[in-house]
């Protein structure tokens, strides 16, 4: 889950908004935008992602 | 399908009974999937909602002697749906006609998430209210009590924790003897009750919301609902679309908002007796904290220090001296590039290849050089001081107190949302200022977007950068801060109209937590790195041609006039072409002048207000084409450029004429 840095509200990254492709950087800009308030978010760094899938297969 | 525990016979109900629904609805995190799992046991079977990438889940129960399927609505907020997920949880609603709607709430949020409670009684349904989270709400202090929100509110209300299994008995005994036809309602302003019932008067079609939340919805211009309206009403659905429209535009200034206050006022008049919080409630550092950030006279000392501490203190002093000093001045200067040439002088015989990587402008005494040696350490530490600040909840904060204070000179609330989003990205914000109403905030929020919001790192740059000359960064704030005041109330004043108010919910104020902070930072700068690397390489290339072309001196020559009118050395014009790639890199361009000593405080700051100023880079002007036309995007970016060179030869004079430098 991501935390919106601006309004708090919380949102799994594929819910967020993600890169417009528009400004011109190569590859577009990496960030998910908050689908309540447009704040764009780095998204969750690989390392703890992977770890978190990890323990919800565990879960399991 | 994909299947949990075990799946639902095929027809999805236990055998025999009839089955009736419970639908589960209510804000994420509120403890709604915990009662799910605790009322269906072991038949859940989650899927796709038709047509979505939303999961519902589904189970069913026997209790009370009924059997049940439940439903597990996704996260919402209201019944008016912005995501995709409200949208599911709605649609849930509409068609599938549940029985029983089970509305879990978070106790300690009892007063903000009782607004959606309003609008499910209000539309009709079989409401019952879980007060979860209960144990929580006890232990800060808060009493609630119960019969009495149940007796106001005319539906069953539970107080529950149903993480420690609390109040479950109580649910089943309540699901198992709803009574659809019970519930109170309440009445909203004259004016309000009067738009609604002349709407709702023509609805005859036959629905599952009132028609009071259908008017609602309407009036909210809910796309869904007029097309379901239009769809059950046949020839009458012309005249309803009329009456709505001939509203919304009556109060098209402020309706959301008006009825976002009414239904605020109700709850206040329903927690009245029911929620009491003790005498001496203990107030938490962080609540203190939060409305000293909000309040204007507390606000601005609070910003203040924090854009001292932790601009000037940690990006400045320590970002941009020590660690830039280090990086650049010891290991690039003294031991890495002397040690590059060397190698590389020795391997390559031509000359212009050795320029290309370690000359003037090469690739690595000045790409990589300004990379690893500058803007990377000063990222670093803005990036950290920037997450801490916004993992403790600040930036909301931040964005009201700007509000109340730009208010007074006649700008729009809403616009602070791109503002502060500028900080990050200007080309972003611009892209977000479609999100304003109307026209008329549009444009100030890009002109002001594009005047005079740095972009995060060039800030950090330009900060780094006035640090190391004092009285400097003092002069360059209010500079800066006076441009944005004038042209903001001066555009306000061109362009005469409404400005709409500035509403915004406050999540809470929190110690940033070390991990968030470091994984937040690490992941902007990394990103941040990838991006630029590249095209400082680049840069260096073009540079490196435009050196053995000449094209490059030309092109000096040619601002030379222009550096002159401002009062800086022909050097300087360096820096301004970099700063057509990116701003940072402009910005850098203007620290390895003054490290190399070729400006003095003042051309210093006149240098860092003109650039700041500026047009951003190429990629915004673009954006600015794309969202405003090009006729608009030149004219700002001509008014812009303007502007810049004037404050540029303005501050010159007014430096020199007073000498505070
Ligand atoms: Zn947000």
């Amino acid at each position: 889950m991501i935390r919106c840095g601006y309004c708090g509200h919380e949102f799994a990254e594929e819910e967020g908004i993600r890169s417009c492709g528009k400004c011109g950087k190569p590859g577009g800009c990496r960030m998910v935008r908050c689908p309540k308030c447009f704040y764009e978010n780095p998204p969750e760094a690989k390392a703890p992602k992977t770890l978190r899938k990890v323990i919800d297969l565990l879960k399991k | 399908m994909f299947e949990r525990k075990r799946s639902l016979p095929a027809d999805g109900t236990p055998a025999g009974a009839v089955t009736r629904k419970v639908a589960l609805v209510g804000n994420p995190n509120v403890g709604k999937s915990v009662l799910f799992n605790a009322l269906t046991g072991a038949y859940v079977a989650v899927s796709n909602y038709p047509g979505t990438s939303v999961e519902v889940s589904r189970g069913s129960a026997s209790f009370e002697g009924g059997s049940w399927e439940i439903i597990d609505t996704p996260g919402m907020y209201s019944i008016l749906p912005i995501t995709e997920e409200e949208r599911v949880a709605r649609e849930i609603l509409l068609t599938e006609r549940p029985d029983v709607v089970l509305h879990v709430l978070d106790a300690r949020n009892l007063e903000r998430m009782l607004v959606m409670t309003l609008q499910l009684v209000e539309a009709g349904l079989p409401v019952i209210l879980v007060v979860n989270i209960m144990d929580e709400a006890e232990r800060m202090g808060l009493e609630i009590d119960i019969p009495l929100l149940q007796e106001k509110l005319g539906i069953p209300v539970i107080g529950a924790a149903t993480a420690k299994k609390r109040g479950l008995p109580e649910i089943r005994k309540a699901i198992a003897s709803c009574d659809a036809a019970h519930h109170a309602s309440f009445g909203y302003s004259r004016r309000l009750e009067g738009d609604i019932a002349e709407i709702a008067g023509l609805l005859s079609g036959e629905y599952t919301l009132s028609g009071k939340s259908l008017a609602l919805l309407l009036l909210q211009r809910d796309e869904e609902i007029a097309a379901l309206v239009a769809g059950k009403e046949g020839d009458r659905a012309g005249a309803i679309a009329e009456k709505v429209r001939e509203k919304t535009f009556e109060r098209r200034e402020s309706f959301h908002l008006d009825l976002s206050l009414e239904r605020k006022g109700i709850v206040k008049g329903l927690l009245a007796g029911v929620l009491r919080t003790p005498e001496k409630r203990r107030v938490t550092a962080g609540e203190r904290l939060s409305s000293w950030a909000v309040h204007p006279l507390t606000g601005v000392p609070l910003l203040l220090a924090v854009l001292y501490y932790g601009l000037y203190q940690f990006v400045g002093v320590f970002g941009a001296g020590t660690l830039v000093d280090f990086l650049e001045g010891t290991l690039f200067e003294e031991y890495f590039n002397p040690w590059i040439i060397g190698v590389v002088n020795g391997i390559v015989p031509w000359e212009i290849i050795r320029e290309l990587i370690v000359g003037e402008y090469g690739i690595i005494t000045l790409g990589l050089r300004y990379a690893v040696g500058i803007i990377l350490p000063i990222v670093a530490t803005f990036f950290l001081f920037f997450s801490v600040l916004e993992d403790s909840g600040y930036f909301p904060r931040l964005a009201l107190l700007v509000d109340r204070i730009f208010k007074k000179f006649g700008l729009t609330g809403r616009a602070v949302i791109p503002m502060v989003l500028g900080f990050g990205c200007d080309t972003m914000a611009t892209m977000v200022t479609r999100t304003l109403e109307t026209t008329r905030e549009r444009i100030i929020a890009t002109v002001l977007l594009t005047l005079a919001i740095p972009c995060s790192a060039q800030l950090g740059v330009i900060m780094a950068l006035l640090s190391q000359a004092p009285g400097a960064l003092l002069v360059w704030s209010v500079c800066l801060l006076l441009i944005f005041l004038v042209v903001g109330f001066l555009s306000a004043k061109v362009m005469p109209g409404e400005t709409p108010m500035f509403y915004m919910e406050l999540p809470p104020m929190r110690l940033p937590q070390l991990s968030n902070v470091m994984t937040k930072t690490y992941t902007r700068m990394q990103w941040y790195f990838m991006e630029i690397l590249p095209l400082f390489i680049l840069a260096s290339v073009l540079l490196w041609l435009g050196k053995i072309t000449n094209f490059f001196d030309k092109l000096v020559n040619w601002m030379e006039p222009v550096m002159a009118f401002i009062g800086l050395p022909r050097d300087a014009a360096v820096a301004f072409i970099f700063g057509f790639f990116r701003r940072d890199y402009g910005a850098a361009g203007l620290y390895d002048l003054q490290t190399k000593g070729l400006m003095d405080p003042r051309q210093l700051v006149v240098a860092a207000v003109t650039l700041t100023l500026f047009v951003p880079c190429v990629a915004q002007f673009l954006m600015m084409k794309k969202e405003r036309g090009l006729k608009s995007a030149t004219l700002i970016a001509l008014f812009v450029s303007v502007v810049a060179v004037g404050s540029g030869w303005a501050l010159n004079r007014f430096i020199l004429f007073t000498g505070i430098l």
